[in-house]
């Protein structure tokens, strides 16, 4: 379903540009999935590898499907287009988490089959809902695990795909009109999941 | 459903601490970090727990790499949290000065502004709390100073808003791998999440891009140091 050569093209294609002192999040985690020697990873790593790629598969498939009907489900041109955004940033969280699991020894999950309630793809409340819930769950999932991240590198790059969650889940909430305080921002720090809370979470969707 | 430390950071306590004394102190900054109390372990001895987290106060080893120093700052994690606590400082009373006047300056974007004020004044109290709770000594507020227009035209005040957000993303996120201890690095990262949510609602209101980029940028201390210096001193 997902097609990876177009986003695994277009992700690390983009990196080429992240020279310079500033170091790109694409050059860290083309670092990350390309150019780095593995040393034996840390089972605990792969796992927790694994369990993002999981979500991220999620993601991936609920964007691509909200895009696929995007004349329907979005009535204007910032919507199609802040959704196509995030739709290509969890795409290409997809195939740099699945490389550098594939890099450092280990077998990606494969991608679950999912399911949604009738109406995610043709009604926009419903489907902007959705969206919240699965952002902020990335959100409090990537931070739930960033204490028991062991390889430098493998932190780096989650905590970069955490920003990029969070800066979803902000976007979301503004588009959707919800309270700027609890809506768009969820106070002045981010709160953690723990993975039986998020495995709770997206439970529903997994089939 | 009810937490307990062995379920924050799925397993590792985050704040865990050698004493009760040192517990209670950081209770306040539990607080602030949306950590229930239950949260904060009190280990008894350095190796107690059997946690890897079971670590002592925030350590003082040398940063690893000169690039990324922050010794200007103070020693090991103190001086990543001086560092992050400078970079607060200025963007607190950046959007202080911002909001002082209510809608004055913004106009109907104070709802979308005034709680990033509110956060930025909580990240400063917070990491001034857990520097002092490790026995730091917290970096004195610095000086500040602002081009001319900067309160008085919008489009400049969210325009360098913008500047601040993405510089202190990309600064959280250079530390990440130099931070040693494991409730530095939550506090350094749900502080972290904050700054990318204000710079994407930023980027949005400008017309930017609000996601320059699937993951997260970073930068060394020294480039963020240069992009901030010409707001500081008097």
């Amino acid at each position: 379903m997902l097609n990876n050569m177009w986003t695994r093209r277009s992700f690390l294609g983009k990196s080429a540009l992240g020279a310079g002192a500033v170091i790109s999040g694409e050059a860290a985690i083309q670092l990350l999935s390309t150019t780095r020697v593995w040393a034996a990873a840390a089972q605990g790593d792969l796992d927790i590898l694994n369990f993002a790629l999981t979500l991220e598969f999620l993601e991936a498939d609920f964007y691509m499907q909200a895009n696929a009907a995007a004349d329907k489900l979005f009535t204007d041109q910032r919507s199609k287009d802040l959704f196509k955004l995030i739709g290509s940033d969890e795409a290409a969280h997809v195939s740099a988490i699945s490389d550098t699991i594939t890099k450092l020894g280990g077998k990606p999950v494969a991608k679950p089959t999912v399911k949604y309630p009738d109406g995610s793809f043709t009604d926009y409340k419903s489907f902007l809902k959705l969206s919240k819930t699965f952002e902020e769950t990335g959100v409090g999932a990537y931070l739930g695990q960033a204490g028991a991240i062991t390889d430098p590198a493998i932190l780096q790059a989650a905590a970069g795909i955490f920003g990029v969650e969070c800066r979803h889940a902000a976007l979301v909430g503004k588009i959707a009109g919800l309270p700027a305080e609890g809506g768009v921002y969820m106070g002045a720090t981010e709160t953690a999941k723990t993975k039986d809370e998020v495995l709770a979470a997206v439970k529903p969707f997994l089939s | 459903m009810t937490k307990d430390a062995n379920e924050l950071f799925d397993g590792q306590p985050v704040l865990e601490f050698e004493s009760d004394a040192d517990r209670r102190g950081f209770l306040k900054y539990a607080a602030l970090f949306g950590v229930g109390a239950t949260l904060v372990a009190c280990g008894n001895n350095k190796s107690g727990g059997g946690s890897p987290a079971a670590s002592s106060s925030p350590s003082t080893a040398p940063s690893a790499s000169p690039t990324d120093d922050t010794s200007a700052f103070g020693q090991g994690d103190l001086g990543i949290a001086n560092f992050a606590l400078t970079l607060e400082y200025l963007e607190a009373d950046f959007y202080a000065k911002g909001v002082a006047g209510g809608s004055g300056l913004l106009g109907d974007l104070l709802p979308l502004i005034q709680p990033i004020a509110n956060h930025e004044a909580a990240h400063v109290q917070a990491l001034t709390q857990l520097i002092t709770a490790a026995g730091g000594k917290p970096a004195a507020k610095p000086t500040t100073k602002y081009p001319d227009g900067t309160f008085t035209d919008k489009m400049k005040f969210l325009m360098t808003a913008s500047v601040f957000e993405e510089t202190g993303v990309k600064a959280y996120h250079g530390q990440v791998t130099r931070i040693q201890d494991k409730k530095v690095l939550a506090a350094a990262a749900s502080i972290a999440g904050v700054e990318s949510r204000h710079a994407a609602i930023l980027a949005d209101i400008l017309n930017q891009k609000q996601v320059p980029s699937p993951v997260e940028a970073h930068a060394p201390s020294s480039e963020i140091v240069a992009a901030v210096k010409p707001f500081l001193g008097s």
